[in-house]
């Protein structure tokens, strides 16, 4: 393409509004998928701790009156398991309630506090079904809420937050609510940009330079290469997706792979990467890449196969222009466009995928991911929550209704008959 | 066009053989022995396991009879399913391919037919509405939908139609896991209770899914479709749009419509093993899915050479069919 | 289908040069365009609403005796016919030969077509034993090593295709002989263990077949002799708690030799006995149900007179002295994911159920762990069942790192099981309803301490104590301690108990590897000794601590149950002393001798036992939900009038 095609697809470009407001929201995903994992401002440790009470609701929504009770009694029999040990002192400040600590040491005074409220427990355990209750009766409801309320307060005053800790970032993380194990949902959420931009990236970028790699030679150099190339395309095509994608997995699980490859290298592979293989995203990698380099080649080299023909092509080759010159500098710009195509559909397709693969317990295997997440979440549903699943849900919607906006857009400037 | 035929289906046996191959090597990556040993096995007894497995037996550097690879090969070209299944004692990966595929044609048929008969339907409608409000509207709710993962589909549709909607009226019409054979009742009962109480919300799970997709090609097909000057002529001779669209641009875009619904063959028998899974239906997909995690390698082994082959011969016929049209690749 | 995008990108190949004309919009109205096309769509959904109201309107729980028969009705018998419907939270057993189960699934599947010379007692807690295909209990010499057994008289087998003439002959000393014998050919056998070093003259039998063309199971063994068709004699090796224990394990069920010879590798799928029930081939539907038909020919047995105190507000006794089954026909279907078992139940599609973790919430209040008013309008009764369960993390003793019996190693596997905090585990993942207690011995049996506490256990959460341990192990604050290798299996909810796992032992900043693997790999890594720390339960196959403390028996190394490689000469002599004794306050006091020793040394961390609750619906009567046992299908009896 001349310079000036270039300039008035950039203009378009930058005309498409859509387009634009998608690629700032692609943008602001890399830059936090970037800071996470270049800094350590966020790290999976973090997401990891317990930050508060279980399956909390976001956005500071009150839970039923069961729960609250539930969950305002866990953190007093915390205490009072510890005051009933050998050694109630040092038992005490192991008590936590998500991030919050024991305010006291004090035995004494803490018993007295659990003596205070045991009164007001007992009481409330005399009914039956709190929740049907709160709502049949006004008059037991405001009766049952103000002692919950009052529970709920002394509780709040045995605990305080942990050092280090702010009440803004407290806030912060219960800001989509909890998950199961008491985890802050928005953190994960975050933190599972971060895998998806990861093994988007990766399984895009080799998936789409290796395929094209293959399929210009290919489609260039025809004969005995192209042969070649189409038996492995084939044999890699013929197998179903996820047969391949599970068994390369189940390849991997197990650690005989690290093993082998730790022998082959002199542990040098367990040293850069500092723990066993299949506990990273290589696996994920390898097997994604693996499904999806088919694509990128089969377009690719039906592109090579007709511009082979075009006359400026040969021209170049009647001038004695070294083959992989011709394959650098002519061939390739000339499917750069199909190239970014692809990397933004194999992006979206190995974000997608990696669900699939999280929810068979074979993909990321350490951390959350919106797989992960989705997959917990499965029995919360049930119960009716929804905010593990429904935040894992919009965090990937609008990536991936991102990519998929952009890549029409781009379609749409670049390919002048291209119908989006 | 016979020669034509032969030449891809020869083309296709070397890589029929490297799928085999490929298959057979990843799974002995992993020893699949002691799935199947009891609690206190001695080495002696594992060593007699593996012989009976076959596992002992050298790989490629053999006789054809007695290498494993050299063995396998000879199987499946002579459709040989008797091999015993390691993790269903007592039947061979015939009887289990046999009982499985009914239950995943039953979701995959009719998932197939509905998806392009609906997709279809809503790309002639945004083709011919083409930049008016509905076609946009009907582009963003494909594109929103192939944004949601199929995962999510599923556990809201399964809380749907097990809970929401029984809560709601009070029938319950969906099943959210078994199957019903017809073999074990009427053809009747099976078509207008069984299927639809067992396989129906899976099925519009499916089609939910693959409508954006789908509906995003036929709409780009269709338009291309609507530029050609046989579109206009016909307009200007005064046939109706209703003529025009059914008429003649569908039947042109038949070409490509058909090509996807064949590529789409091999996915049919897979018969999307997440919707099996998750339905508890017992197919293909789930069989084989089960399989590998049981380490069962004759079942894996064999049901992957007959999606493979399924799925060859379904680009076999995808090719016969352009050969067909465009006489160009036929002598190229 | 959701990849097939990227795939199918052939339309470049379709699409043909098109010229440049333009499309013109015409206008038309929407209504028109609307309805036409959109005909066959609204047609479709229809159809399709019609289909689900009328689908909507039939009744859900057919039986499967109507769906047999193709849905004709077989008039009075398929409406009286008493079905009672279960589910199993699986995908099925593999297969129902006693020799080749293991699994829970497989005995209770076994368990109603075949017999075992004893049983439990139905309902008597703690668990005893009673003759089944015997006259009376086996007599015993005076040495304790030869028991003498009666059998039954008038006990015929099924009758099935495999007999001359398709009737099922009686049983005799001969075929019990036969079954047990068959335990011993390992190339079929996964059982050989029950009897091995036990009766005298198995490991002889078992290895001198071991390589033979084909087990001679005519071949004599020492420690079997018959006296007469219904008399015979077992000499042990020594005497062996255990042995009558093992005798109702259903892998010792008493088969026919002409339907293993009849059937060959198939025998598994159609298995032929003396239980109450039959099955035929036909009657199991791989992956989805198995469905058990009365035996018209079963030998006299009653409902026993024997019951607790308990039982009588239940109304267990009254069914005493009438004889068994009562049930025509029991359908179990196979569930093996948790919520649509649970919303099926919910449904009305089965008479009983377990309540998953996750649905406790609906069934119970989780305050109080009674049943929610909802369940007890529809007369639903709930038990809970304690199991003998021992979940634990185990220690591999060999490994360099973790295991040793110094004093600085077993510091460090102490301040481990310091850091771990079972009682948030049961918490969060199991409504707070599991018994954490401490010992390899669960709850119910001797042995079991008081209260589940013992002064010598390690049991977390104690993180000071923890880190000081860990410092005094060599270890201070974590440094220098290698990333542990942590082995689990791939199951329901492990990942997340994984990361809380995780989550306990980074407080005194010790970090792991996980290794999430499937089952039989987990195994594998165990067996070979590979795995240092990993995550194991126990289910004990007989209610005698023995079973439990056998784990830690030296010569039970890998790959036998003895996971952890512990070896303790002191610990194993007294093994070998209770392995023989008879149950007594001083065999109690040496169990628990060992447990302490055991504690000391911490090679596991632990424990837990589950505790399951089952739901039983009204009309299910007789049931009193157990699980060390599965034999239960015949005193179940159907009320259709109490639903």
């Amino acid at each position: 393409m001349t310079d000036e095609t270039h300039s008035r697809s950039l203009q378009k470009f930058l005309r498409h509004r859509p387009a634009l407001l998608s690629l700032s929201i692609i943008l602001l995903y890399g830059a936090t998928a970037a800071v996470l994992i270049f800094s350590s401002v966020m790290t999976m440790e973090h997401t990891l701790e317990p930050v508060a009470a279980f399956n909390l609701p976001g956005f500071s929504r009150q839970c039923m009156p069961e729960k609250r009770l539930r969950d305002v009694e866990r953190s007093f029999r915390r205490i009072e398991v510890a005051l009933r040990r050998r050694n109630p002192i040092e038992q005490l400040k192991s008590v936590t309630a998500g991030s919050l600590v024991l305010a006291s040491h004090d035995p004494a005074y803490l018993q007295s506090r659990l003596d205070q409220v045991d009164g007001i427990i007992d009481r409330l355990y005399g009914y039956e079904d709190l929740d049907q209750i709160v709502q049949d009766s006004a008059q037991d409801a405001s009766a049952i809420l103000d002692q919950l309320n009052e529970l709920e307060s002394v509780a709040t005053e045995l605990f305080t937050l942990a050092e280090g800790r702010t009440e803004a970032g407290r806030r912060f993380r219960l800001l989509l609510g909890t998950d199961k194990q008491g985890r802050s949902i928005l953190l994960r959420a975050i933190w599972s940009v971060r895998v998806a931009i990861l093994v988007g990236f990766v399984t895009g970028m080799v998936s789409v330079v290796f395929g094209t790699a293959l399929g210009l030679v290919a489609g260039y150099f025809g004969g005995w290469i192209d042969h070649a190339v189409n038996w492995l395309y084939s044999t890699f095509a013929s197998i179903p997706n996820i047969v391949l994608l599970i068994v390369l997995s189940f390849a991997f699980d197990g650690g005989e792979f690290d093993d082998l490859l730790n022998r082959w290298t002199g542990n040098f592979a367990r040293k850069i990467i500092g723990v066993p293989v299949q506990e990273t995203l290589i696996p994920v990698f390898i097997a994604f890449c693996a499904t999806y380099w088919i694509g990128p080649c089969r377009v690719i080299r039906g592109e090579a196969l007709k511009l082979r023909e075009l006359e400026y092509v040969q021209a170049a080759q009647v001038l004695g222009y070294g083959r992989i010159r011709i394959l650098l500098r002519h061939m390739l710009p000339n499917v750069a466009h199909l190239m970014l195509i692809n990397f933004s559909l194999l992006f979206i397709g190995a974000i997608k995928s990696e669900v699939i693969l999280s929810y068979l317990g074979l993909g990321v295997k350490k951390g959350p991911s919106w797989g992960i997440m989705i997959k917990q979440s499965g029995q919360e549903v049930i119960n009716g929550f929804y905010w593990q699943i429904g935040a894992a849900t919009v965090f990937m919607l609008v990536l991936v209704l991102a990519f998929n906006i952009l890549s029409d857009a781009v379609q749409d400037i670049l390919d002048p008959r291209h119908v989006g | 066009m016979w020669t034509y035929f032969l030449r891809r289906l020869l083309y296709n046996v070397p890589v029929f053989i490297g799928i085999l191959l490929l298959v057979m090597v990843a799974l002995r990556v992993r020893d699949p022995v002691y799935a199947y040993l009891g609690k206190n096995a001695s080495a002696d007894t594992i060593e007699a396991k593996r012989e009976e497995f076959g596992l002992t037996r050298p790989f490629i550097l053999a006789t054809p009879m007695e290498s494993q690879f050299g063995s396998f090969v000879v199987q499946v070209f002579t459709l040989d399913f008797s091999d015993d299944s390691w993790d269903h004692p007592g039947e061979t990966v015939g009887d289990i391919l046999g009982r499985c595929i009914g239950p995943s044609l039953a979701l995959s048929i009719p998932a197939l037919v509905l998806t392009t008969v609906i997709s279809v339907i809503i790309s002639v409608v945004a083709a011919s509405f083409r930049g008016r409000l509905i076609d946009q509207s009907l582009v963003i709710a494909a594109v929103i939908g192939m944004s949601v993962s199929f995962l999510v589909y599923i556990i809201f549709g399964q809380y749907w139609g097990a809970y929401l909607l029984p809560e709601i009226t009070g029938y319950k019409p969906f099943a959210i896991n078994g199957y019903t054979h017809p073999s074990e009742t009427t053809w009747w009962e099976y078509i207008t209770y069984h299927w639809p109480h067992h396989c129906l919300l899976p099925v519009l799970i499916s089609v939910i899914v693959a409508m954006g997709y789908d509906t995003r090609f036929y709409r780009a097909v269709m338009v291309e479709e609507s530029g050609r000057d046989y579109i206009t002529t016909a307009r200007a001779k005064g046939a109706s749009q209703i003529q025009v669209m059914f008429g003649h641009m569908l039947k042109n875009a038949m070409i490509p419509i058909i090509t996807r619904v064949v590529i789409t063959i091999p996915f049919l028998i897979m018969g999307s093993f997440l919707l099996e899974t998750y339905f508890t239906i017992p197919g293909m997909g789930r069989q084989l899915i089960l399989a590998v995690e049981h380490a069962d390698f004759p079942v894996v082994q064999a049901f992957t050479a007959v999606l493979a082959a399924i799925y060859i011969l379904a680009n076999l016929l995808t090719d016969v069919l352009y050969a067909l049209v465009d006489p160009r690749v036929r002598l190229s | 289908m959701f990849v097939s995008d990227l795939l199918e990108s052939k339309k470049d190949c379709c699409l043909v040069e098109s010229d440049s004309a333009t499309v013109e919009r015409h206008s038309l109205s929407g209504w028109e365009l609307f309805l036409m096309p959109l005909r066959l769509t609204w047609t479709a959904i229809a159809l399709a609403a019609a289909v689900l109201v009328t689908s909507g309107c039939i009744d859900d729980s057919r039986t499967a005796s109507q769906r047999s028969t193709g849905g004709k009705k077989d008039g009075a018998a398929a409406t009286s016919e008493k079905l009672a419907r279960f589910p199993m939270a699986s995908d099925g057993p593999k297969s129902l030969d006693p020799v080749r189960g293991s699994t829970v699934y497989e005995n209770r599947c076994a368990s109603p077509v075949l017999e075992t010379l004893l049983q439990y007692k139905y309902l008597i807690r703690p668990f005893k034993l009673e003759p089944l295909l015997l006259e009376d209990m086996p007599t015993v010499s005076n040495d304790g090593v030869t028991y003498t057994f009666h059998l039954k008289k008038g006990v015929y087998f099924h009758d099935d295709p495999c007999f001359p003439d398709g009737k099922g002959r009686e049983m005799v000393a001969a075929d019990v002989l036969y079954s047990w014998k068959r335990m011993a050919d390992e190339s079929k056998s996964k059982v050989a263990w029950l009897f091995e070093d036990t009766i005298l003259g198995f490991n002889q039998y078992r290895d001198s077949q071991r390589h033979a063309e084909t087990f001679d199971l005519d071949a004599d063994m020492q420690g079997l002799k018959i006296v007469n068709d219904h008399e015979f004699t077992v000499t042990l090796a020594q005497p062996t708690s255990r042995f009558l224990w093992t005798l109702a394990m259903f892998q010792t069920s008493v088969i026919p030799r002409e339907a293993v010879d009849g059937y060959g590798s198939r025998f598994g799928l159609h298995p032929v006995g003396t239980g109450p029930f039959t099955l035929k081939e036909q009657d199991w539907r791989k992956g989805q149900s198995i469905t058990f038909r009365r035996n018209p020919n079963y030998h006299e047995c009653f409902y026993p007179e024997e019951h607790m105190p308990e039982d009588i507000p239940e109304g267990f006794q009254k069914a005493a002295g009438q004889q068994l089954p009562f049930l025509d026909a029991v359908e179990i279907t196979f569930e093996p994911k948790s919520e649509p078992m649970w919303l099926n139940f919910k449904n009305g599609k089965y008479d009983f159920t377990t309540v998953p973790a996750d649905n406790f919430d609906e069934a119970f209040n989780r305050r109080t762990k009674k049943l929610r008013p909802e369940m007890k309008a529809e007369r639903i009764r709930g038990y809970p069942v304690p199991l003998l369960d021992f979940m634990f993390k185990g220690f591999n003793m060999e490994d360099p790192v973790l295991g040793g019996y110094t004093e600085k190693k077993k510091k460090l596997r102490q301040a481990l099981c310091l850091a771990m905090d079972w009682d948030e585990v049961n918490d969060v993942f199991y409504n707070g309803i599991n018994i954490v207690y401490d010992g390899p011995i669960p709850p119910g049996l001797k042995g079991h301490p008081e209260s589940g506490q013992v002064d010598v256990s390690y049991r977390g959460l104690n993180l000071e104590q923890a880190k000081k341990l860990l410092a005094e192990a060599g270890y201070p604050n974590g440094e220098g301690l290698p990333f542990l290798e942590y082995y689990t299996g791939r199951v329901a909810n492990s990942q997340e108990q994984t990361e809380m796992l995780q989550q306990h032992l980074s407080r005194i900043n010790v970090q792991l590897h996980v290794h999430l693997l499937d089952f039989s790999t987990l195994i594998q890594a165990v067996d070979n000794k590979k795995a240092q720390f990993f995550s194991f339960a126990w289910g004990s196959d007989y209610p005698d601590a023995e079973n439990n403390l056998a784990l830690f028996y030296g010569p039970n190394e890998a790959p036998k149950p003895n996971h952890f490689n512990y070896k303790n000469s002191e610990y194993d002599k007294l093994y070998q002393q209770i392995f023989s004794m008879q149950p007594s306050d001083e065999r109690t006091a040496v169990m628990e001798t060992m447990r302490d020793i055991v504690l000391e040394d911490c090679p596991y961390g632990g424990s837990m036992a589950r505790t399951r609750f089952y739901l039983v619906r009204p009309r299910l009567k007789n049931f009193k939900p157990i699980e060390t046992f599965e034999n239960w299908f015949k005193y179940i009896d159907i009320d259709p009038a109490a639903e």
